[in-house]
């Protein structure tokens, strides 16, 4: 336990603002590889903005991003060669309805690495298999099931072999009987060491797969910790107010 | 007290029986009624209505019908063969009623607009120009459609100042009329040294023309493509341009057929227009005919053979929007 672990992400005091509205107000973490980060706190504190900031879908307005040490705020970054290192999963799935289940997974591969067809078939193939879907290579987005779909998106994500993935509330969209099949695979995902973020507020999956959580509050990270001790001993007074709410 | 209270009653029980009723089917008593005085005023002596009286129940009576159609037409919850009997019943007392009281000269129509005889010698001129008229029209909605798309895809990137040009672009060939353009690229270009000749004259402006109209098709469909898309490609590390041309494009097309199939209706017509700087096309050859022959039919057979080239297309187009309906809804 020695070795100095690697920092995958680093913020420092991050800023975001929506026209005048202060959305993220200064925020610094660090992830180290191989942890699972879950981001919780209430709606409108800025977990889906910090989440989009990162891998810049949002531009941040002022703060330091430091992805694998490479600073991504600078203008001069290649940001669409760090985004292929970093999956995301969005809450609504956001898979392409033109395209069958492995084409979605397969286009990225084809078109970004240069991986040649054949190869990104059976790399998408064993990719949907892992995720339990290898029947439904061929349906199109609209032939599946919201669980479905989510865990096409997972698979999508990861076909880029990425050395993180985000997920954005990947379960809120989803009815509830399909929520479990896709938390299996999530969690499946963070038992092989995968770096992830996950702004979810499944209390289940946080508690048995999280390193560590984040409690966003009006642009803060008003408390942190590994989730046992924070669920039962919560410190501030609205991480505390928060929880009881959703517990 | 007595009185009111009676008339109340027979007010509350013809509510009970009609007041469900919409207002027009509350008096369909009146029709067997009206029928039944209509018939006596047939039979009575003088053979017909001669008198106000009589003709005033027979508009009551045409109009009741009338009401009662129309009420028939309207309600979706008759079965469907009764309203289109009901359709069919009115076009045709209509038509009929205008074909034997208008006093038309129908023999006079036929001979001056119809006649067999002066279109035998318009059709070799007429094809010739429909040849003219289709080679036009190809070109330039292959040329229109490709340079809209350009404009669109590039719109799409929110380049202020190519966006402000572009905007330039496409409001002014918008906005001026066809035929106008027509006569200034065909006229006026050559003062500044680009003379052409009336075909690529006229495909030029129509091409110009009719890509503003496909930009702003191409734009809408763009835009249609929910923004969650773009934020997916690029996450996947999609470029800019790759994202257009695999993700938005391929939906944005489907979204967009129907309405530029219209649009290609629309320029295949307005080659038309191409007449006035002298190209021999479709219309052009219909009018030489026609003074040739002294006799309209030549024009009217180009109408029909802009008729039954466009009426495919037309077809066709609200069929594609049919199906990308279904298509959009099942995107969603």
């Amino acid at each position: 336990m020695g070795e100095e672990r690697q920092v995958m992400i680093e913020t420092i005091d991050l800023h975001k603002y929506f026209k005048d509205q202060h959305v993220l107000k200064g925020i610094s973490v660090k992830i180290y590889k191989g942890e699972v980060v879950a981001i919780i706190g209430p709606s409108g504190a800025g977990k889906s903005t910090f989440l989009r900031c990162i891998n810049r879908l949002e531009e941040p307005s002022s703060g330091k991003i430091y992805i694998e040490g490479v600073d991504i705020t600078s203008p001069r970054v290649d940001m669409n060669k760090i985004r292929s290192r970093i999956g995301f999963v969005f809450q609504s799935y956001n898979l392409f309805p033109h395209l069958t289940a492995i084409e979605n997974i397969k286009l990225a591969p084809v078109h970004v690495r240069k991986i040649p067809e054949k190869e990104a078939e059976q790399k998408g193939l064993e990719l949907l298999k892992k995720v339990g879907l290898e029947d439904k290579a061929h349906a199109y987005p609209d032939q599946l099931s919201g669980g479905q779909q989510q865990r096409v998106a997972i698979a999508r994500a990861l076909a880029m072999q990425p050395h993180m993935i985000f997920f954005d509330e990947p379960t809120s969209a989803l009815d509830p009987e399909m929520i479990r099949e896709v938390l299996d695979v999530m969690q499946n995902l963070a038992a092989e060491g995968m770096t992830m973020i996950v702004v979810s507020h499944e209390l289940g999956f946080i508690r048995e797969a999280a390193t560590r959580v984040l409690v966003l509050a009006d642009g803060c990270v008003i408390e942190e910790g590994p989730p046992r001790q924070l669920f039962n001993n919560p410190q501030h007074p609205r991480t505390k107010e928060f929880l009881s709410k959703i517990l | 007290m007595q009185t009111n209270q009676i008339r109340q009653s027979f007010y509350q029980r013809y509510r009970e029986k009609f007041g469900h009723l919409p207002w027009y089917k509350r008096y369909e008593f009146l029709l067997p009624l009206s029928f039944f005085i209509i018939l006596l005023g047939i039979f009575l002596p003088s053979g017909r209505p001669s008198h106000a009286a009589g003709w005033a129940l027979i508009f009551i009576f045409i109009f009741i019908v009338l009401l009662w159609v129309i009420g028939i037409l309207t309600d979706v919850e008759k079965p469907r063969w009764l309203r289109a009997i009901a359709a069919l019943g009115l076009i045709f007392v209509f038509g009929f009623s205008f074909y034997r009281y208008s006093g038309a000269r129908w023999d006079l129509f036929t001979k001056t607009f119809l006649n067999p005889s002066m279109m035998q010698g318009a059709w070799s001129e007429l094809l010739l120009g429909l040849e003219m008229t289709l080679k036009l029209a190809l070109v330039s909605m292959l040329i229109s459609t490709v340079l809209g798309l350009i404009i669109a895809v590039l719109r799409s990137f929110k380049n202020p100042i190519l966006e402000f040009f572009l905007i330039i672009y496409i409001d002014f060939f918008r906005a001026i009329p066809l035929i106008v353009l027509l006569v200034f690229v065909y006229y006026a270009l050559p003062f500044l040294g680009i003379a052409l000749d009336p075909y690529l004259a006229a495909v030029l402006a129509v091409s110009l023309n009719y890509s503003a109209y496909v930009a702003e098709v191409f734009r809408s469909g763009i835009e249609s493509i929910h923004r969650a898309q773009v934020e997916a490609a690029r996450s996947l590390g999609l470029r800019p341009l790759q994202a257009m041309r695999l993700v938005i494009l391929p939906q944005a097309v489907r979204v967009v057929v129907p309405p530029l199939t219209g649009l290609m209706v629309a320029l295949l017509k307005d080659t038309a227009l191409a007449t006035i700087i002298g190209l021999p096309e479709l219309l052009y050859k219909g009018i030489q005919t026609m003074i040739w022959k002294a006799n309209p039919t030549p024009l009217v057979t180009v109408a029909l053979i802009y008729i039954l080239v466009l009426l495919p297309l037309t077809r066709f187009s609200s069929y594609l929007e049919r199906r990308s309906k279904k298509w959009v809804k099942s995107a969603r």
